[in-house]
């Protein structure tokens, strides 16, 4: 299955300063990466995701230099564990996600206190990834993405803060100057409406 | 990992895309990640969570790297791998604490090396400091079979995992890899059931907060 995949994927021939890839070829490259170790593909995810990664751990306070050099270690951990990435778990931007916010998470611990490097959950192979299992879990990620996309702007705007600002409920409600109540509400009304796009019942 | 089909009480939706976003505390990462461990409907729930987190992670504002970000990268990328950290095995017990569990960081020795603290008849505590990254307490909970602890109210941020025995109080019956995410106005007395102790993880957001809890709880008790 990753062979017929990597087959459809040309890489680029010349990636001295690397183009950042198209988000719709995420997977694809990121697959190449897995099976291949393809150097090219990898630029291509390291010009996309290494700025972002940046600016997400800068909203931990973090100096513009330490949230390169965790941007580096992350892109790393990619690199490095990209043969456990199991695409019936996750796509491509949600297993980076994954492992972003697990070394922001870290590294605001280790901030705080020393603390064992526990086993990051990014990393745990399990079985074979079945076909179908792929597919399902890549077709309710493109969806969840979509869905997110057309989010009534506030509900869209209270849940990009919630996953990318270092913000728990109560901060988010002070920033945007709305009771706390409405946050909440907002951030169900919006969950809600994603599962609503993906054919789930909503209980 | 053990599975649990018959788990009724799960963490609230936004408990686990806060969980999901990296927003909540230490401690109530920990019980939430020991829910998950058991609950395949709720690990279902975090990965679509997590969906929103990657898709909310391509809107970020690229802040730039520096112009030698990628040659630097390779130079890191080439340089010899540390081997990973042997994982330590602990007492195989009904907790399934192996060196993955999210509770084996913090109880090193194990489950059966508890030194329990009795805090009332019929009711005994552990005390873990999870205090790293957004303070937090972790405190374990043994109730004797017979055993009801008088009604008190939850805060809002507080969540209880049934990790040995049962108790029943008014929202229900709560067993093995339950999880009560009770609302801030729910009145409860629980009642150990069956013949073995009921032992939870609570996780509470911060110590001040902790104690007033342990004071609601305690106080019919002792007569404070």
């Amino acid at each position: 299955m990753f062979g017929a995949l990597a087959r459809r994927v040309t890489a680029p021939r010349q990636a001295a300063k690397a183009v950042p890839a198209d988000p719709d070829r995420l997977n694809d490259l990121l697959l190449l990466v897995a099976t291949t170790a393809d150097r090219e593909a990898f630029n291509a995810l390291f010009a996309f995701f290494a700025p972002r990664i940046k600016g997400y751990l800068m909203r931990i306070g973090t100096s513009a230099d330490l949230a390169e050099d965790l941007a580096q270690e992350a892109l790393l951990k990619v690199w490095r564990k990209a043969k456990l990435f199991d695409p019936a778990k996750a796509s491509a931007a949600t297993w980076i996600f994954t492992i972003a916010r697990n070394l922001r998470i870290d590294a605001a611990r280790r901030a705080a206190k020393p603390v064992l490097d526990a086993e990051d959950p990014a990393f745990t192979p399990e079985s074979e990834p079945r076909a179908d299992e792929v597919m399902e879990r890549q077709s309710r990620d493109e969806k969840i993405r979509a869905a997110f996309k057309a989010l009534p702007a506030a509900q869209y705007e209270v849940v990009r803060l919630h996953f990318i600002e270092d913000a728990p409920h109560s901060e988010i409600a002070e920033r945007l100057n709305l009771p706390l109540g409405t946050v909440k509400s907002r951030l169900r009304l919006a969950f809600e409406k994603i599962r609503k796009d993906l054919g789930d019942s909503v209980e | 990992m053990t599975v649990l089909s018959d788990i009724r009480h799960h963490p609230k939706d936004l408990t686990l895309a806060a969980y999901a976003a990296g927003q909540l505390d230490e401690a109530r990462s920990v019980v939430i990640a020991a829910h998950l461990r058991l609950c395949a409907k709720c690990r279902l729930a975090v990965a679509d969570f997590e969906a929103v987190g990657g898709a909310c992670l391509e809107t970020v504002e690229p802040a730039a790297m520096s112009d030698s970000a990628l040659d630097s990268f390779w130079l890191r990328a080439g340089k010899q791998e540390a081997a990973p950290a042997p994982a330590s095995i602990l007492a195989a017990n009904d907790f399934a604490l192996d060196a993955a569990h999210p509770l084996a960081r913090y109880l090193k020795e194990g489950v059966d090396a508890i030194a329990w603290k009795n805090v009332a008849p019929g009711l005994a505590q552990h005390v873990i400091p999870a205090d790293g990254y957004r303070p937090g307490v972790l405190r374990l909970l043994k109730i004797s079979p017979g055993v009801r602890i008088p009604k008190h109210t939850h805060g809002d941020e507080e969540l209880t995992l049934i990790l040995r025995g049962s108790y029943t109080d008014e929202v229900g019956e709560f067993r093995h890899g339950d999880l009560a995410d009770l609302d801030e106005d729910v009145l409860h007395a629980p009642l150990a059931t069956g013949d073995q102790p009921c032992i939870c993880l609570i996780a509470t957001s911060a110590p001040l907060r902790f104690r007033s809890i342990v004071g609601r709880i305690v106080q019919p008790f002792i007569g404070l």
